[in-house]
């Protein structure tokens, strides 16, 4: 039933109605709780009593590096799947995900900058963290560069997975470099094996923030995809009725 | 051994492709100490950071046009069809760049380190890092050229460049180590960790990209 569910849904046609019956349900839901986790974060939770009102950035700022990397993992995931099972719709996705994860990633190098000047009295630091977000995002430009410069989307699409995962080593190294390396930048303060450092009155508007902006994303992924069907699909008979 | 040799003499023929990049490398090094004030302390401060891209830039210059001429003149194709695995004479052909620029740029590094910091020990152990670090900027810019093949190096290198610079960090930490005499060995013991898994992986990963090329 689910190797059905998987073909079915793999199916770009499937795929384009799907998000049409749902994209509406996550964009507005995902909304409300993200404006109602700022809200809070930003006007109901106390001052941080080292670092002041400043630390508010947070809403912003872990949202978007958590979801840097985590596009980035769903762009090797795809990468993988297009080249073991030759889904389409996986090749379609990565390139969809691309620009968004280079967007994040800025949101995350700017939103970390702009916190840096108040906290570490700096606005930028060659510390592991850092440079490897910088990498991360250089990483994205590339990867949407390869792929533009290809008129044979396939072509592109086979190199893009490619060089996909070869990349995906950056990841592990951006979430451990705070552990291997001695960094200006903190540790993680939400982690699945250790309580969190961060008090509960901080910690619940932060995963509200996180779960509303990855909705956001999403919202803009299931957008981006759809238009990458639209451009690949475009000589289709399904498509023709569909536009 | 046979496609070693082969390669070897094919890339002994082309004197600009292996001579090119250890010639930038050498002027990038005699450059050095013009920009700075002839100091001992002041060349020693910048001397391994200058190194350590020196050896990138001329990686960088090496894998420039290794699949080139193979894909244009039909060569590549026919090596696809050979009976051995394809992504072993990718390796070979790395190899082979390696030993003929990689090998001479380390001896050179070697060199230039003594000359600048005239202490023996340091530039010994400059040695084993810049044979490991040459192989595996060589690797990675083998991967972009192969996904480059016929858009030009300069694409190639700007989607692997960012990849190098996690052992370019690893370079700057181990000399930091190596200064302060603490645990060098497990610098060398990770490049050499990172060097097992990219002489598989690139290969392998080039080959499918070429296949990719040529379909």
């Amino acid at each position: 039933m689910i190797k059905k569910f998987i073909h079915q849904f793999a199916s770009p046609k499937t795929y384009l109605f799907q998000v049409d019956r749902f994209y509406h349900y996550i964009f507005y839901i995902s909304l409300i709780i993200y404006v109602f986790s700022i809200c809070w974060g930003l006007l109901f939770t106390p001052e941080d009593f080292v670092q002041g009102n400043s630390f508010r950035i947070i809403y912003l700022h872990v949202p978007a590096s958590f979801l840097s990397q985590s596009l980035y993992a769903a762009m090797a995931i795809a990468s993988a799947t297009y080249l073991i099972w030759r889904v389409k719709l996986a090749a379609y996705l990565v390139i969809a995900i691309a620009p968004i994860g280079a967007m994040t990633t800025f949101i995350a190098l700017v939103s970390g900058s702009i916190w840096g000047i108040p906290t570490w009295g700096t606005w930028w630091q060659w510390d592991a963290r850092i440079t490897s977000t910088l990498i991360l995002f250089i990483m994205y430009l590339g990867l949407i560069s390869l792929h533009n410069s290809f008129s044979n989307f396939e072509k592109a699409d086979k190199l893009l997975s490619w060089l996909v995962i070869v990349g995906a080593v950056n990841i592990p190294i951006i979430k451990k470099s705070v552990d291997w390396w001695s960094t200006l930048h903190q540790s993680a303060s939400i982690t699945l094996t250790d309580k969190p450092s961060i008090d509960v009155v901080m910690l619940y508007p932060l995963i509200g923030s996180i779960i509303g902006f990855f909705g956001l994303v999403i919202c803009l992924v299931l957008l981006s995809s759809k238009n990458q069907i639209l451009i690949r699909e475009k000589n289709k008979s399904w498509i023709k009725d569909y536009v | 051994m046979k496609i070693l040799k082969l390669e070897l003499l094919k890339l002994r023929k082309k004197t600009r492709s292996w001579l090119g990049p250890i010639l930038v490398f050498w002027l990038i090094m005699i450059a050095y100490p013009l920009t700075v004030e002839f100091l001992q302390e002041k060349l020693e401060i910048g001397f391994f950071s200058v190194l350590w891209i020196a050896i990138l830039i001329s990686m960088m210059l090496a894998a420039e046009d290794i699949f080139t001429e193979d894909f244009n003149d039909g060569t590549l194709e026919q090596m696809m069809i050979k009976s051995s695995p394809f992504s072993i004479l990718v390796s070979i052909k790395t190899l082979t760049y390696w030993m003929l620029i990689g090998v001479p740029i380390s001896v050179l590094s070697f060199i230039f380190s003594f000359g600048t910091t005239e202490n023996f020990s340091l530039s010994l152990m400059i040695l084993p890092l810049s044979l490991i670090s040459s192989y595996i900027f060589l690797n990675l810019f083998v991967l972009g050229n192969a996904l480059s093949l016929n858009k030009g190096s300069v694409l190639g290198a700007l989607i692997t460049m960012p990849l190098a610079l996690p052992v370019l960090i690893v370079l700057g930490k181990s000399l930091t180590a190596i200064q302060l005499d603490i645990n060098f060995i497990s610098f060398i013991l990770l490049l050499l960790g990172c060097l097992s898994i990219i002489m598989v992986a690139i290969p392998l990963v080039v080959s499918y990209i070429i296949k990719a090329h040529l379909e």
